[in-house]
Formats: C-alpha cells, structure tokens, sequence
C-alpha cells in the first residue's frame, strides 16, 4: 500500500484565467515541479507553467542514427567480410543494396525508443492508477474545475509549505496525494499465465495451420523453388525438339580445358609424359585432390586398403604393389581419365592439370612407401 | 513604395537587362543545344516552382485547412508566375528539333522511338504544352482570381466553389506535372523511362513552392505586413519543407536503387553518365544539398519555427532545386558539367524576371485573403 509520501498538492480553480494567473505565484515559490490538468486544452500554458523540453526528441534521435549504423555495420560484415558473395553480378561492399534496411532500422529504433522510452522512463510506467485519478478532485477537473498541482521532486518535499502556496493563490479543494501504489510487477504468477497464453497461441497457430495445409492440399505453402524456369539435368523439356533437357556438345567442338588427350589406349597412353614439374604447389593440389576423390578406396597411402568396404564388395587397386610402381606416368593418367573394372571415369569431375597432379602426388606416396637406406644419409646432411 | 525598394527594383532591372545582352549573346555564339538547354532548364524550374505554389493553394482548398488561410495570399501571388511562364514555354517549344531525338527524322530508324512517333512527334508535343499551360490558367483563374475578388466582396460562396474545384484541380495538377517531367524533362532521353518520374518531378516542384512562399511570407513578415502569423505558422511550413526534403530523397533514392540493382543498359546509362566524370561530383552535392544539409538543419522542433534558420534552409532548398533540374537536362551536353556565361546569363535573366514579377504581385490585393470566413480562425491556430 502506499508508502506515507505524497506525490504531489492539488488545488482547484474556477476558470482558466485564474488558473493561468496563480501560476506565476506558486512558480516563483520553486516548491516542486508544476502540472496543471484542465477540461480543454490551454493555450500557452506549457510557457506558464515552465515545463522541461522532454528529452525524448533527443533520444530518438541518437537511437535512429544507431540504428542505421547497426544495420549498415551488420550488413557491411555479414556480406563483405563473414560470408563475401557475389549476388546479382554487385560487389559485396555495395552500399545502396543496404540502404532499406538501415532506413527500416532506423525506424524501428526510433519509433522503439518514442514508444517504450514514453512509457517506462518519461511516464514511469508501470504502476496501478495515476494518483490524480484517484483523487477527490477528479470529478470537477474532468467537468468544469481547472487544477494546479505541485509534484514532489526529490525527497525535500515539503507538503505543507505547497498546501499554503496554493491557498495564498486562492486556490479551493486543496488535497494531499499519496504516492500510487508500485505493486510487485513480475510475480511468478504473472509470469506463468503470460508464457501460458503464448503457449497456448502457438499451438492454436499451429493446429490451425495444420488443418489449412490438410484442407487446401492445391495451395501449397510456397512452391517456388521447384518451378523454375530451367532445364534440368537428366529431365526430359519440351524446349528442343528431341525432348532431350541435357544437349549434346556441337559436332566438331572442343570444350574449353577439355583437349581430348590423344591417345586410343592404356598401352598408347604410357608414351604420356607428366607435363607437369614437381613442385610443392603441384603436389599440394595432386593431394588435395587424393584426399578428395582417391582416397576413400585406395587408402591414405594408396595402398588397396581401404575406409569405405564394409557393405562394398570390389577390391581397389594397392597402388603400392611392383605393378603399379612399374606403370609409366601416361597409364596412371589413362586410368584415372577413363577409369578401370569397378572404378569409374574421373574425366568429368577433374581437370587435366588435377590429373596430373594426383600422378606425381601417387609416385610420391609409392616413393615414400619404399624409402632406401640411403634416404637417411641424405636426410641428415641436411 | 520606400525608397530602398526603389534601388532594389533598379537594380533588379539593370541585371535583367544585362542577362538579357547575355542571353542574346549566348543565342549567336553557343551552341544551338547549350541555347535550348539553358532555356529548358528555366522554363522547367519557373513552371516547377508557380505551379508548386498554386499546389499548396489547392491543397488547402482540398482538406479545408485553416492554418494556412492567413499566409494563402503568398503562394496565390508566386503563382501568378505562371503568366509569364506561357510564353516563356512556347518559345520553349523551339528547342523540340534541337535537343528532342524523338522529334528528329532519324527517329524513325531507332526501333523503339518509331513506335512512340506520334506521342514524340512535334505536333502532338506542342499539343500537350499548349494543352498543360492552359489547364493551369484555368486553375489560376478560379482559385487566385477567385480569392483576390473575395477581398471586396467578402462572399463565402468562393469557399464552397474553390472546395469543389480543388479535387478536379489535383487531377489535372498531377497530369501537368506528369507531362512536365516525361515530355520536357525525359524527353531528352526518350529511351529511357522511369515510372516514378512524375512524382520524382512533383516532389521538386512542391519543394521549390515551399521555399519561395516561406522566403516571401519572411520578407513580408520583417516588413510587419503579415500581422498575426506566428511562429506556430512558421513551424507548419518548416514542418512541410522538412517532411518533403524526406519525400525527394525517398523517390529519387528508390529510381535510382531499383535500376542499379537490374542493371538493364537502356535504364543504368542514365545514372551511368550522371556518376562519371564531373557529374559524380555534382551528383553527391545534390544528395548532400538537396537531403542531408536541409534534413538536419530542420530535424529538431525549435528549428522549424525559428524565422532566420527556416529563411536559410529555404533559400537552400531553392538552390537545390535549381542544381536538381540542372542535374535533370545538362547531362545531354557531351562533355562534362557546363557552367560559364551562357549559364550565367540565363540565370540572371529569369531570376531577376521571376524576382522583379513577384516583387510586383507582393503588392496586388491585401496582405491576407480579407474575405475569407476561415481568417479569424487561421490567426488563432495554435500548434
């Protein structure tokens, strides 16, 4: 209940006039903040009454201008620095694309701040009934009585020295307001039905989407992304006349980076001589390409065993066996373009210079498998 | 008439004259194009800015507001302008062979232009000006000469007749500035075309309305003519200047980011010749004068009351009007921004004409709209 402060002093007028007279008189007194309640509004009265500029303008101000440099900041490092892609043939630092969302921001910040800011900071909201509504006098203003009221700020507040500024301003009615009652705002009672109710609307919601998607199967949700104005791979299209969605290269071309390699067979392709040098880039890219395409059947050290043969019945290739130390580069390359028993053509997946880089990264792993004694002795004169 | 009024008129007609040896000059010396270019650009900035004023006249007409009833006789005299701008658009009608492609034989050739021959084409073009001016007139007939005769006769009934013509008047507002902005101003590039454009044009010409009624309603304030407007007058122009700076910025901004984002050659070369070169420069100065200065100089409460600041930011939201049309038709002169006498001259002329004009209408009829029933109830408006 309330605490024994009062909240402020009220004092009724009989016109507007003399409502508007008496204020210089209590002002001049400085007993407190000033607040005048009236049937109609008066003009001139916020001047007379020496209310503060509400610092909310400013507020929203500097939340609008955050909110902008929050949405041009976030979507400066979401596209041009965490995930940089090219959409729509821009550079990811294109600043006009990012425009309406800051101006979005901008507004829901500022509009946040003037609505919430309003509510809790300016008006010190919550609390149940604003004292002036619970007053004896609140019947007269609401009719025909102009009131004055002096508000307590700070803990100085002197209650009786008010009540005798307003009298000597000759004002009537003159009465004492408690402070409004603050009750406990989040119990746990309050809490419990608040999430409650959100509950029970998200099931409600759901259910009724539910039944939507049941009753009207013709409508569904969104379908977009399968009707595509595309041909498909493998998919039959009206487009051609052969029905054909997948076409065939025009007859006598070549595609780029798709130079056929020139020769009939395995035992022709061991003339092939690796255009490639040995170098550390060379051998970093026949890896990569090991690890990602080789590996699963022949084993990191290419030596037949494999990580992948549990339910897999073919037995890949121990690319350590004297065999395969033996082929020439050009039946390596042979293999890998129009694969072997089970082993399938890696032309369509790998360039010709991915080719022979997984060669020489082979002939290294088959070097390294079957190192010499005479490797140590070079090792250590390093 | 005091005599520092005296001097100014004198001297108001010593530089018209001396635009006008300019002009003169400019016609045998300049290029036919930089001529009709200049010439369009005024005719368009004048027409622009009286028929933004005789907007604000029937926009108060239309929601029957009551604040602005005392300063309404300002922006019924700067409409009268659109007297003088008659001739000055039908002399405009010359520039069609020289800077119009639509106009020109050739035009036949280009595939898209030969299908809009007929709308191009020079007759039907002069039609539609012909056509534009004299719906204005018609507009200024009823509501301006209207409200001056309700001085004298002090007859209500020009409100209810003013009232129901404002509607129609908006409609045929919105086409004039339609035809305005696609024949006179995008005409140039007839292969280019922008849906907004007409509103892009109509934020301008309301903007350039705005200001030149706050700078007169400022000067004739400081002459204590205006007894009785307040600052609470003041803050409703400020508030519009504001709220419409806002509005420009919004339509030009969406033009422009829709056709950067498709990037379809015949809509970006537009934006593409106007972001190379020296044009990249004055197209961020228009961004920054037209937007960012006037927006911040206005954004707080006090600001758009207050009579000197609202008097700069009008004067620099005219300025910015003037660089927007500008920035609207030079680009069709190859070779970069062109600023030296021929520009100067023309400025000189028109803007000491349109000033000499005005300074003339400030002295026909009362200071306020006497007659009108609503006045009482516009000088006790109160924010």
């Amino acid at each position: 209940m309330s605490s024994g402060k009062s909240f402020a002093v009220l004092g009724l007028f009989d016109s507007a006039d003399a409502l508007v007279t008496a204020i210089p008189k209590v002002r001049e007194k400085q007993l407190g903040g000033l607040e005048a309640y009236t049937p109609y509004p008066i003009h001139g009265i916020d001047e007379a009454l020496g209310l503060r500029r509400s610092p909310l303008g400013g507020m929203v101000l500097v939340m609008g201008v955050l909110g902008a440099i929050t949405a041009l900041g976030f979507q400066y490092w979401i596209s041009a620095i965490d995930y940089p892609i090219v959409t729509g043939g821009k550079a990811p630092w294109s600043w006009e694309a990012f425009v309406p969302i800051m101006f979005e921001v901008t507004v829901l910040f500022a509009t946040f701040t003037a609505g919430l800011g309003m509510l809790l900071l300016l008006n010190k909201l919550p609390f149940f009934g604003h004292p002036v509504l619970s007053s004896e006098s609140i019947k007269a203003i609401t009719r025909d009585r102009f009131a004055l009221a002096i508000e307590a700020e700070g803990e100085g507040f002197d209650a009786a020295a008010a009540q005798a500024a307003l009298a000597a301003a000759s004002a009537t009615g003159i009465e004492v307001l408690p402070e409004p009652d603050r009750g406990p705002f989040l119990t746990s009672d309050y809490i419990l039905r608040v999430a409650g109710g959100i509950f029970t609307a998200c099931v409600v919601a759901g259910l009724l989407m539910y039944a939507a998607v049941k009753l009207f199967p013709v409508l569904p949700p969104m379908s977009h992304m399968e009707d595509q104005p595309r041909l498909n791979a493998q998919k039959a299209d009206s487009f051609f006349k052969d029905g054909f969605g997948m076409r065939m290269p025009v007859p006598g071309t070549v595609a780029r980076g798709y130079l056929p390699i020139g020769v009939s067979s395995q035992e022709e392709a061991a003339s092939l001589v690796n255009p490639l040098p040995r170098t550390p880039e060379v051998l970093a890219m026949g890896r990569k390409v090991f690890h990602n395409r080789c590996e699963l059947c022949h084993g990191a050290l290419a030596d037949g065993v494999p990580t992948l043969t549990a339910a897999y019945g073919g037995k890949p290739a121990n690319l350590q066996a004297q065999q395969f130390r033996d082929y020439p580069d050009g039946k390596i390359f042979w293999a890998i373009t129009m694969g072997k028993n089970a082993m399938p053509s890696h032309a369509a997946d790998l360039t010709v210079t991915q080719r022979w880089a997984v060669v020489h990264y082979v002939r290294a792993l088959q070097r390294a498998q079957n190192a010499k004694d005479e490797d140590l002795n070079q090792a250590g004169a390093r | 008439m005091t005599k520092q009024n005296r001097t100014t008129t004198t001297l108001l007609r010593g530089t018209l004259a001396l635009g006008l040896l300019g002009v003169i000059g400019a016609y045998l010396k300049a290029s036919p194009e930089r001529f009709w270019a200049n010439w369009i650009l005024w005719f368009v900035l004048l027409f622009t800015v009286a028929l933004g004023a005789l907007f604000i006249v029937a926009l108060e007409h239309l929601v029957n507001a009551k604040w602005s009833v005392p300063i309404r006789r300002i922006p019924e005299r700067i409409a009268t302008l659109l007297i003088p701008v008659v001739p000055v658009g039908l002399i405009a009608l010359g520039a069609l062979p020289v800077l119009y492609p639509g106009t020109r034989p050739e035009a036949l050739h280009n595939k898209i232009l030969a299908g809009k021959a007929f709308w191009l084409g020079i007759p039907f073009f002069s039609a539609r000006t012909v056509v534009s001016l004299a719906l204005v007139l018609v507009g200024l007939l009823v509501l301006v000469r209207g409200s001056f005769r309700q001085d004298q006769t002090k007859d209500p009934a020009f409100n209810f007749r003013a009232r129901k013509f404002a509607p129609a008047f908006m409609a045929i507002f919105a086409l004039v500035i339609t035809l305005v902005a696609f024949d006179w101003v995008s005409g140039l590039t007839p292969e280019w075309y922008s849906d907004i454009f007409g509103v892009y044009l109509f934020a301008g010409a309301f903007l350039g309305g705005l200001a030149v009624t706050s700078l007169s309603v400022l000067h004739l304030k400081d002459q204590g003519r205006l007894e009785g407007v307040r600052k609470d007058h003041l803050y409703n122009l400020g508030g519009f200047l504001f709220a419409f700076t806002v509005f420009w910025s919004y339509i030009g901004f969406a033009q422009y980011m829709l056709m950067w984002y498709a990037n379809l050659p015949d809509e970006v070369i537009y934006f593409q010749t106007r972001l190379t070169g020296g044009w990249h420069t004055v197209t961020f100065a228009l961004a920054f004068f037209h937007f960012v200065m006037p927006f911040f100089a206005l954004v707080t409460r006090d600001a758009k009351g207050d009579g000197s600041r609202l008097r700069r930011v009008a004067l620099l939201i005219l300025a910015a009007h003037i660089l927007d049309i500008y920035w609207l038709i030079f680009p069709i002169l190859p070779g970069g921004p062109h600023l030296s006498w021929p520009e100067l001259s023309f400025a000189l002329l028109f803007l000491s004409g349109a000033l000499l004009w005005i300074r003339g209408a400030m002295e026909k009829g009362e200071d306020m709209p006497v007659g009108d029933p609503f006045l009482k109830e516009g000088l006790e408006f109160r924010l």
